[in-house]
């Protein structure tokens, strides 16, 4: 594993990035917090104030970052962040949690909860099935009776909750 | 005499049937978080919040409360068992833990650890339990300035203690504060930093955010190195566990001294993982049998363990006393206190001596229901990792989903988890700590409250700092730790001697 050809991404890059990240941030806090005074009022300070520094300071210590990232940039860019065979992992774990989100946002936790563990139990894990389908409505009911039935606290469902009529 | 009186009462409380079912329920679920790579303390007290809400504040604390036990002793489980550390705190563990148990001495190992774990959290009690009225005194004496003067020093302390980069602390701590400021604005009533976007208005729940940080990011990470469990079967036979329990007394100078690091770590803002490294360190430099460490030694399990948990204890009694948490866990439970509608801080234990007191009898009951609990369901958990991973994977991110969703049953919070889920994976292959983040999204609204009714108090000046004794030590102390980088860098430039400033802790 110590081709760099395999190295995704080197720690400097991402230090950098992730480091530019920030200082945008900080420069987004600062610009919202521009709506209200920024300054010292009679009472103290007005309610800008706090935001437009936090977001300054950000921006600041951002460029600290930046500025220790090129001072190590030989030993940053021999590391590696990402290797190929990690980001293959990260990728395939990380895909179906995005649409995990999504299909919960679109129908539901319960109809995402089943689609999402049947089919990774089925494609990453080579289960049948039938039983990944037993597995992830098994859970599916038990969520419900935890959350809905014991706890009483709703979770979220889309249309087919409401077409079968379960609140 | 006054505490022991409140204890005994409190004890009548926590005691009852009802809490002790709680308990047990809180450890059961706490060692199940604590042996699943992902889920840790934090957030597993994060995802079982939300059911707590409609739970009388003395229940819900009990389970939480347990619910960390139950984590902590989960955590030393995997290390020793698996070589893999079920929580950041229990990472030294594995370091003398997993070879004792890879020489077949596992039963010695995790027995000693949990006792170990359990006897330096019954020292964290006792010592909350002394210090409680004192601290009470001490803490009405607190107004507005000197709030603001102990959570300077608490932040501070992060970016002069901590090991990190000052630069990174500072960004994530600061972002923390940003995401704090999101929403309305409790002094001027202004809805700040929403950029028109409705949903932004109630702010951004922490409890999302740890979710996302803690579990999702973590899980990340866990899945990038392609977990592989390669366990070491155990069978807890209970004469091994007395045979063991004898030698117990034998390391009573690394227990007491791990213990009283534990302490002090739990109690300043340093947390139950630099307390359990600092206590292995510790342990390895005066131990007579130095070359052993690392290769199965018994007092470098004490020693991690006794930490840990007198950390963990320790950490609650700044939270209830000062409103000021020592771990992350303690943090996100104090954001729960104020959910449930108390206050943390001294006129807590004036208005709620129940409920403070019977928080502090059922950490007693709890720890030692903990040690039980864990010892007889050891092969149970460790059963559980057995399971392949493309099922247990999903299932903790479900988990973690539908406990964001849970936090206040808004569909962006999905969003919003899975996003702090990819800055919790980069913050943290990065070096950023996220401890101080966590902290200043559930303190900032509190800081900034503070620094502006005390800037009310002395119509804008700056001098109200340094009015009294009191808060003046507090402020001076907060800005040395905010220099001390820079402090111990000149030093050693001027003196031209390596590890001249090192240690600030002693």
């Amino acid at each position: 594993m110590r081709d760099p050809a395999a190295v995704l991404l080197s720690r400097f890059a991402v230090e950098v990035t992730l480091a530019a990240v920030t200082a945008a941030i900080g420069a987004v806090v600062t610009i919202g917090a521009l709506e209200f005074g920024t300054g010292w009022g009679d009472g103290g300070p007005q309610p800008g104030y706090f935001p437009f520094y936090i977001g300054i300071i950000v921006m600041l210590a951002s460029g600290g970052v930046l500025v220790e990232a090129f001072a190590n940039r030989e030993r940053l860019r021999a590391t590696a962040f990402l290797r190929r065979e990690q980001g293959m992992r990260i990728a395939a774990f990380f895909g179906p949690m995005v649409g995990f989100v999504l299909v919960a946002s679109l129908l539901g936790l319960y109809v995402a909860l089943i689609v999402y563990l049947t089919a990774t139990m089925v494609v990453q894990g080579h289960y049948r099935l039938p039983r990944a389908l037993a597995v992830s409505v098994g859970s599916a009911v038990i969520f419900y009776l935890i959350f809905e039935v014991w706890f009483r606290v709703p979770l979220l469902k889309g249309p087919l909750e409401a077409l079968l009529r379960i609140h | 005499m006054e505490n022991f009186g409140n204890l005994m009462d409190g004890f009548r409380i926590a005691a009852s049937g009802y809490h002790v079912v709680i308990m047990v329920a809180g450890v059961l679920l706490g060692i199940l978080v604590g042996v699943l790579p992902g889920l840790g303390a934090p957030n597993g007290v994060s995802l079982l919040l939300p059911l707590t809400f409609t739970m009388d504040p003395v229940s819900a604390i009990i389970l939480l409360t347990s619910m960390y036990w139950g984590a902590l002793f989960g955590g030393s489980t995997t290390s020793i068992l698996f070589n893999i550390p079920g929580e950041p705190s229990s990472v030294a563990t594995t370091f003398d833990g997993y070879p004792m148990a890879r020489d077949g001495r596992a039963t010695h190992a995790l027995t000693l650890a949990f006792l170990s774990a359990g006897t330096g959290a019954l020292f964290g009690v006792a010592v909350i339990t002394g210090l409680s009225g004192w601290v009470t005194q001490f803490a009405l004496k607190f107004s507005s300035p000197e709030y603001f003067a102990v959570y300077l020093l608490v932040f501070a302390s992060f970016v002069g203690m901590g090991n990190a980069s000052p630069f990174k602390t500072v960004v994530s701590m600061m972002l923390g504060f940003a995401v704090a400021t999101i929403g309305v604005d409790t002094i001027s009533g202004n809805v700040r930093l929403t950029y028109g976007i409705p949903d932004l208005v109630k702010g951004i729940s922490f409890l999302v955010a740890v979710i996302g940080l803690f579990g999702l990011g973590e899980l990340l990470q866990t899945m990038e190195e392609g977990l592989r469990f390669e366990g070491i079967h155990a069978r807890i036979s209970p004469r091994e566990v007395l045979k063991t329990a004898l030698t117990l007394p034998r390391h009573w100078v690394t227990l007491l001294r791990s213990a009283l690091v534990g302490c002090w770590m739990g109690i300043t803002p340093g947390g139950p993982t630099a307390a359990s490294f600092m206590s292995y360190g510790l342990a390895k430099r005066f131990s007579r049998r130095k070359e052993g460490f690392g290769k199965g030694e018994p007092d470098g399990v004490v020693a991690p363990e006794t930490a840990d948990h007198a950390a963990g204890t320790c950490a609650i009694l700044p939270m209830l006393a000062l409103g000021i948490p020592g771990s992350a866990t303690a943090a996100v439970m104090m954001g729960g206190l104020m959910i449930w509608g108390l206050t943390p801080g001294p006129m807590l234990f004036i208005e709620r001596p129940d409920f403070v007191w019977s928080t502090i009898a059922s950490m007693y009951l709890g720890n030692v229901i903990a040690v039980i609990l864990v010892l007889a369901t050891v092969p149970m958990f460790a059963a559980i990792l057995r399971i392949p991973f493309s099922i247990i994977g999903p299932m903790i991110v479900v988990v973690c989903f539908v406990g964001a969703y849970t936090v206040s049953g808004a569909r962006l919070d999905l969003w919003f988890a899975l996003a702090f889920g990819v800055v919790g994976y980069l913050l943290k292959k990065l070096d950023y700590p996220i401890a101080p983040m966590v902290l200043a999204m559930i303190l900032g609204d509190k800081t900034e409250d503070a620094f502006r009714q005390s800037m009310l108090m002395s119509k804008g000046s700056m001098s109200v700092f340094y009015s009294n004794p009191l808060v003046g030590t507090i402020t001076t102390l907060a800005i040395l730790l905010l220099l001390w980088p820079l402090l111990s860098r000149a030093l050693q430039a001027a003196r031209k001697r390596p590890a001249a400033g090192g240690n600030p802790a002693r």
